[in-house]
This record gives structure tokens, C-alpha cells and sequence, in this order.
């Protein structure tokens, strides 16, 4: 009688730790994932939602710190000639099938495929031993420090159901049949897919770690009006939306009904200059000279620029100034590094007259007008400061898919760039926007403006092998002084981050701008 | 008459051609796919690869006439943001849109006639001259700007009906139909007045002034003197006298608004054609913006044509004309 009563109040008690009611839990995005395929498209959006799919050996917690996923630890192999992966036992796809080390070899070879989005991250692998169903080496070519956290985006596929369903390798033209579906391990399993209309996620119930959501069910559709998006937040036809325009973000914060949530993102907004060009492109008097390659010139527009101002008035007081390429959250980050230069416009007037430019000059500013948060208003408020100090900037503004041939083309005189660091380390914009342009190598891929120092490029491959973490700063640091020294990029600001969420939904933002669905509660 | 048939046909295979050449040259114009297909750690061997791969290292008649060969054919290429196939994501989104512009095109007619006859009616009565000051409304909003506000006031302040989107569709053998759910219909209701409102008081205010002008005719007044009901005369001899020039107007719009469905879309996330094509230019999916494009001017032409070959049988002075005579 009494075990009776006991087994009856364990079921209640069960029954009422569980979720009572279904939480169904509906957010709304710019852009919706183009492919479900972790391999197929590196971009925030599609990383950002199959981080709830799929999973990778390691992943990254709340505060970006990397943490065990599918592996369980990870440790240098001899004097740093690649890394050895312990594998988590019991983990299940999806789909039912065991997860090995098999899976993990297939995934490499298949996300580092030509096919794939995602081969550059494994550019310094050298080879991928399975030593057993629970370990895999990688080899690398040099000691890599930072491999671990380099791969946390890399996602694993079952073999078995790549191979049964035609999507070993991943076809961004045409596309297969792991660009609709998805069999990953992760906390998620998408249960409905409509490219441009809506996604639905339920909770894996095989799933290895503890869920700390309360979701039931989760849907994701894709709103590209941010005035529809904030209406369908404010009635509730969402929970969640991101983005929030940032000049609704301080009406909504009135509303007691929603909550805006607010943070930096990883990516830096900076002005680029045209180094190796001889002549200026858009001049209207100065077309034998780059005044440019002048530092001097480069360091007067710094100082021309207010960024408070900027920030202040087109950003509202959400976004933080910075004086190098990546933020302080991010690894590698230069603390030793002086401010920004100040806004002085009569030091930037100084600074123009002693490298002979006294009466300024003119010259053309490219920007985009759809790519980064308000884009083109901050061009137009640098124009005008710029024009205070005698450089006379004609705009160009443009959207984003004009944007980037014209600056491949090198039709510039200054460009604006934003850049967020897909490592969350400050090795990163060093290896693409300031190594000097080598194709064989792979460097310097978006240094449009052809930069080139020599001892920065002797210090990358030193800083991406270095082990002792405080020689590896002291190299970041130096080379984060020449940059500022030689003002071969104008850092502007952190470019702000702000969702927008109903007042009863908990959740963690991250800066790289991911939305991880098993950190939500909805109360 | 059969002459006069293929001549016309023949025109119009030529606009269709026209308008393909115009609308690959403008490709060019509207970016680079490129940098969205590939994520920002691409090399410069990427970039030319996939270029090469999908042809755009071609010049656009090249492609074009690539894209024609495929068209007559039926395939009308993979999209670049999906990775599916351009007519299967047509044919999934074709639904929404053609539901939407029934329905606008119902509310329209329906409405814009009723109150046309009503305000020639009793063009002196107060709620008349009300009826024709909101009308401007209609004609001079931009239709963004009536489909934010009904949004705010019905969505977002009374939370009466959904912001977006199109509610619960049911599945009818590919047919995705949003008529038979109570959220479907509800999701209807605000788009489809933002789509119609246009079209409604374009054609309440021909209704109105047709009538009018046929009101003061000589057979109008000799069917009161008659004794006839102000009904009978009004809606029997009157309405029906008008209706000739009001179908005319109103089977050229219903082309317009499928064509202009676009921004409704947009402002509703309504996952139609129109919302496809916003998000292709968005990301240059050159194989989505040409199916479209094509779609819509087949779909034009083809009113056209009917039009005019309507015309033929009508008006017997095109037929004299045709066939020779003396």
C-alpha cells in the first residue's frame, strides 16, 4: 500500500518538475538560413542556427569560452605536432545511429572538401588519424595553440546518412539533400524546413547533455521588414527578433511588455586606404599622388573623425569606440595599446600641412548602404567631419552586392569595412586584412587596399604556432602598435548588438551574434 | 482572322524576348552573387571557380541565351540562395500570392462598386462627399504606409489580427490553401485590404463617374418616366451600362495586382512570388529573378492577347480592316 502511495507521488512529483504547459517559442530573423548545411555556407545566420542542430567536437559557452561537445578532452601531441580528441561515448545522431570517430574523419574530409565554405579552417591540418572508435588525431604542419577553438563551429554529419542520401560532399549550386534536411546530435531536431517561411525545431530527446530550456517546440521564420518584425514582437506574434532597428531600440525598452537586450558584437567598423596605389582614383585635382601612403595623411583623418559623435547620434549611445581590429572581448585583444587617436581636427589640420597637403585635398569614400547598421548615415557623418579638416570626400554609397567588386576592383580612394573575427582571436583580421595579399598562401584576402608590413608578415605565422600564451600577446601586441603607429587602418567602433525579446523570455546573448535556442526559458 | 491570330502571337514572343534581353542586362546592375554564396574566409580561387561554374564569367547574351534554351524547356535553373529548383519554389509559392490577389481582387470589386453606385447615387449626401474625401486615402497612400498602419492599429494596439504571415495552410495534393483554417483567413484580412484598397477606389471612382454620365442620358429618363422603381432604373438599366468600360479596367488590373503584390508582401512577410523576388534582388539570384520576370511578362502578354483578340470578335471595324473588304 504505502510503496503504492510512494510510486503515485514520485509520478506527480515527475509530472510537476516537468514543463506543465508547452512552450512554444517563435523567433523572427533578417535573413533566413540559406542551406542547412554546416559545411556549405560560412555565415552567421546558417552557423548561428545549426548550432542548435549540430554539434562539433568542441563548442563555445556563454562567455565564448571553448567547452567540451562531442569531445570530452583534447590535448598536444608531442612538441605541438597536432591535437589528440577523446570522444564522448554515447552520443546518438538524430537519426538514431551512433556517433564514432568515424564520423568525425568523414566530417573533416568532407568540410574541408574544395566544395565546402569552411576549408580554411583547415588549412593547417596535415592529416586525420582515427586511433581508435573514441580518439582521432589531427596532425598539423605547425604547433597550432589555437586549433581547438578555431574548429567550434565545425559541425559533424553521420557517414552513414551522408552516404545513403547522395550528400558526402556539400553542393552550394545545386544543392542536395543535406541542404534541406538534417540529422545532427544536437539539442535540437528540425522537424519542419521551408526555405524563406519557416523552420521548426523540437527538442532531441536522445540528446547527451541536460537541457536547460523549457522549450516544447520552436519555430523560426524569417521577417525582412524590420518595421513588421518589431510589430509582430510588440503584438506578440514572436517572442524574439533580432534584429531590433537601432532607432526603435529605446521605444521598445519603454514597453513593458518586451525587453531589449543589448551588447557588442564581434565586428569592428574601420576606414581602409588604397596603400599601394599610385594615384588617387576619384580626384578631382590631386590624380599624379596618393597622399594615402602618407601615414601622416592616414593618421589626420583619424583625428578629423569624433567617434563619440558618431556613436552618440547615429548609433544612440550603443556602440563602443575601439583602436584596433578587434574588440576587447575577443582573445588576442591589445591591452597595452594607447586609445584611439582623439578627435583633434587642428592636429589632423597639422598633420595634413606637414605632409604637404595644407589646403586638403579631394578624393572618393565607397561605402555600402545595406550591409552593416546604419552603414550610410555613419559615411555621411565622416564625410563631414573630414570635410572640417579640408579633405573633401565625395560618397559613393552602394548596396552590399555592388560593394564587394568594386572594392576587389580597387575602385576606391577609402573604403569602409566591417570585420568579425570567425576565431573570436585577434590573429584573425592580422591573416585577412593586414598580411600583404599572397593567393599561393592564402593571405590577405580582403586587404583591398594592399597593405604590407614586413615584420607583421614575419610575425603571423610566428604568432599562429606560438604556444606560450604570453609570448603570443607579446607578438599581437607588437604588431598591434604598428598598426596604430602606422594608422594603416582607422578603427572606428564595435558595431552594437540588440535583440529584442517578450518581457516573460530569458536568454543569453553571445557577440558572435549566435542565437542558442537551449539557453531560452520562457517563464 | 488566323493570320491576324499568328501576328499577334508572334508579337508578343517578340516582347517576351525584349523584355528577357532588358531584364538580363539589368543583372549586371543589381551585383555580384558571388560574395553571398561564399562566406568571408573564400580565396580569390573560390570566387572564380564558382564563378566559372555558374557561368557569370560570361557576358549576359551568353547567358541569356543559355537561360532560353533551358526556359523552352521548362527548366528554369537552381536558385543560388536555395539550391532547388527555380519552378519547384514557384510553383510552392504561386499559391499564397494567386489566394491573396483573389481575394484583394474580390474585396475590390465587390466594394468599389457598391460604393461607386452608392456616391452616384446620392452624390449630394454627406456620407457621399465622406466616402470620396477617404477615397483620396486609397489613391494617395502608399500601399507600405496603409499596410504599417493597419498593423499597428489592428495588430499591434488591439491585437486583433496577426502582424505576418500567412496562419495554418492545408495541403491540398501541392496546393498549400490558407481558405479553409480560421487562422488562414484571419491572416488574409489586412493584407489583402492593403493589396485591394488601390484597385477598390480606382474603381469606385470609375464606377461613379460612368454612372453619372450615363444617368443623365435620354433612356434613363425615359425609363422613370415610364414609372419604373429608382431600383429598376438605377441597378437594371443604369449599372449594367457602365459595366463595359469597369470590366475592361478591372481585367488589366487584376494583372497589376498580382505584378504589384511585391511590396504588400514585404510589408505582411505574405510568402508569395513577390516576397520571393524581393529577397532574390536582395541576393542576387539571378535564375529566381528571371523565372519571375519571365513569369510575369508571359503573364501580361498573355492578358494582352486576350484583349486583343477579344477585341477582333467585338469590333467588327478591326475585322473589316483585317480582312481586306473592297
Amino acid at each position: 500500500m504505502s510503496r503504492r502511495i510512494c510510486a503515485v507521488a514520485a509520478a506527480l512529483g515527475v509530472a510537476l518538475a516537468a514543463p506543465l504547459a508547452a512552450e512554444d517559442f517563435r523567433w523572427a530573423v533578417t535573413t533566413d538560413p540559406q542551406s542547412m548545411d554546416p559545411h556549405a555556407v560560412n555565415s552567421t545566420p546558417v552557423l548561428g542556427f545549426l548550432n542548435n542542430v549540430y554539434e562539433g567536437l568542441v563548442r563555445r559557452g556563454k562567455d565564448m569560452s571553448v567547452e567540451p561537445a562531442l569531445a570530452t578532452a583534447w590535448e598536444p601531441i608531442g612538441q605541438g605536432e597536432g591535437w589528440r580528441f577523446t570522444l564522448r561515448e554515447g552520443v546518438t545522431f538524430h537519426d538514431g545511429s551512433a556517433f564514432d570517430a568515424e564520423d568525425v574523419l568523414f566530417s573533416y574530409e568532407r568540410a574541408s572538401s574544395p566544395e565546402a565554405d569552411t576549408a580554411s579552417w583547415f588549412a593547417p591540418v596535415s592529416e586525420v588519424r582515427v586511433v581508435d572508435a573514441r580518439t582521432i588525431d589531427f596532425m598539423t604542419n605547425a604547433p597550432n595553440p589555437l586549433f581547438p577553438s578555431s574548429i567550434a563551429n565545425w559541425m559533424i554529419l553521420d557517414s552513414g546518412w551522408a552516404e545513403a542520401n547522395n550528400a558526402t560532399r556539400p553542393d552550394k549550386e545545386s544543392g542536395n539533400f543535406a541542404t534541406i534536411n538534417t540529422n545532427g546530435t544536437g539539442a535540437f531536431r528540425v522537424t519542419a524546413r521551408e526555405p524563406g517561411l519557416r523552420t521548426v525545431l523540437e527538442p532531441f530527446e536522445g540528446w547527451w547533455g541536460e537541457a536547460e530550456h523549457n522549450i516544447t517546440r520552436a519555430e523560426l521564420t524569417p521577417i525582412q521588414n524590420p518595421a513588421t518584425a518589431v510589430a509582430a514582437l510588440l503584438s506578440g506574434d514572436v517572442d524574439f527578433i533580432n534584429p531590433v532597428p537601432i532607432q526603435d531600440a529605446a521605444r521598445l525598452a519603454q514597453d513593458p511588455q518586451v525587453k531589449v537586450v543589448q551588447g557588442i558584437e564581434a565586428r569592428v567598423i574601420m576606414l581602409g586606404f588604397p596603400h599601394e596605389a599610385g594615384a588617387l582614383k576619384y580626384s578631382a585635382e590631386t590624380t599624379d599622388a596618393n597622399p594615402f601612403a602618407d601615414a601622416r595623411v592616414r593618421q589626420a583623418v583619424a583625428h578629423a573623425i569624433n567617434v563619440p559623435a558618431i556613436l552618440q547620434t547615429i548609433m544612440r549611445g550603443n556602440a563602443e569606440p575601439v583602436n584596433q581590429l578587434v574588440s576587447s572581448a575577443m582573445s588576442g585583444y591589445s591591452e597595452a595599446l594607447a586609445d584611439a587617436p582623439a578627435y583633434d581636427p587642428d592636429k589632423a589640420r597639422a598633420l595634413l600641412a606637414e605632409a604637404g597637403f595644407p589646403e586638403g585635398f579631394s578624393f572618393g569614400f565607397k561605402c555600402p548602404n545595406d550591409r552593416y547598421l546604419n552603414d550610410e548615415s555613419v559615411c555621411q557623418a565622416v564625410t563631414g567631419m573630414l570635410a572640417q579638416v579640408g579633405l573633401t570626400a565625395s560618397l559613393d554609397a552602394m548596396p552590399v552586392n555592388n560593394y564587394w567588386p568594386e572594392l576587389r576592383g580597387g575602385n576606391f580612394d577609402i573604403f569602409l569595412l566591417g570585420w568579425s573575427p570567425g576565431t573570436f582571436d585577434a590573429e584573425h583580421p592580422i591573416r585577412f586584412l593586414v598580411a600583404t595579399p599572397n593567393e599561393e598562401k592564402k593571405l590577405g584576402s580582403w586587404n583591398f587596399g594592399g597593405y604590407s608590413n614586413a615584420r607583421i608578415d614575419e610575425l603571423l605565422p610566428l604568432i599562429q604556432s606560438e604556444i606560450d600564451e604570453d609570448a603570443r600577446q607579446a607578438m599581437l601586441d607588437e604588431v598591434a602598435q604598428i598598426m596604430a603607429d602606422e594608422q594603416a587602418y582607422v578603427p572606428l567602433y564595435v558595431q552594437p548588438l540588440v535583440w529584442g525579446t517578450r518581457a516573460n523570455i530569458e536568454l543569453t546573448q553571445r557577440p558572435d551574434d549566435f542565437f542558442i535556442l537551449r539557453w531560452v526559458t520562457v517563464n | 482572322m488566323l493570320a491576324f491570330i499568328i501576328r499577334r502571337v508572334g508579337q508578343s514572343i517578340l516582347v517576351l524576348l525584349v523584355v528577357g534581353v532588358v531584364a538580363f542586362s539589368m543583372f549586371n546592375f543589381v551585383g555580384d552573387p558571388i560574395d553571398n554564396m561564399l562566406g568571408q574566409e573564400r580565396t580569390a580561387e573560390d570566387i572564380a571557380r564558382l564563378r566559372e561554374q555558374l557561368g557569370l564569367d560570361r557576358n549576359f547574351f551568353v547567358q541569356y541565351f543559355r537561360f532560353l534554351q533551358e526556359a523552352i524547356q521548362g527548366n528554369f535553373g537552381v536558385s543560388y540562395r536555395q539550391g532547388r529548383p527555380v519552378t519547384q519554389i514557384l510553383l510552392e509559392r504561386a499559391p499564397a500570392t494567386l489566394e491573396l490577389a483573389a481575394v484583394s481582387s474580390i474585396l475590390a470589386i465587390v466594394f468599389g462598386i457598391a460604393l461607386g453606385v452608392f456616391t452616384a447615387i446620392r452624390r449630394d449626401g454627406v456620407l457621399a462627399h465622406v466616402i470620396m474625401s477617404a477615397s483620396l486615402i486609397g489613391v494617395s497612400l502608399p500601399t507600405f504606409l496603409i499596410g504599417i498602419l493597419l498593423i499597428y492599429v489592428f495588430s499591434v494596439e488591439l491585437g486583433w489580427l496577426p502582424s505576418f504571415g500567412r496562419g495554418d495552410v492545408v495541403d491540398l495534393g501541392g496546393w498549400k490553401t490558407g481558405f479553409l483554417t480560421a487562422s488562414g483567413l484571419k491572416a488574409l484580412i489586412l493584407p489583402s485590404i492593403t493589396l485591394g484598397l488601390y484597385q477598390m477606389t480606382l474603381i469606385m471612382r470609375l464606377v461613379r463617374s460612368e454612372m453619372l454620365e450615363v444617368l443623365r442620358q435620354d433612356y434613363i429618363r425615359f425609363a422613370r418616366a415610364r414609372g419604373l422603381k429608382d431600383r429598376t432604373v438605377n441597378f437594371h438599366h443604369a449599372l449594367k451600362n457602365t459595366m463595359v468600360p469597369v470590366i475592361t479596367v478591372i481585367g488589366l488590373q487584376l494583372g497589376a495586382i498580382i505584378a504589384f503584390a511585391i511590396i504588400t508582401e514585404t510589408v505582411f512577410q505574405w510568402p508569395g512570388v513577390g516576397l520571393l523576388f524581393i529577397n532574390a534582388i536582395q541576393f542576387v539570384d539571378i535564375p529566381v529573378m528571371a523565372a519571375y520576370l519571365m513569369l510575369i511578362s508571359v503573364m501580361f502578354v498573355g492578358i494582352n492577347l486576350l484583349v486583343d483578340i477579344l477585341y477582333f470578335f467585338i469590333d467588327p471595324r478591326l475585322r473589316a480592316d483585317r480582312t481586306g473588304g473592297h
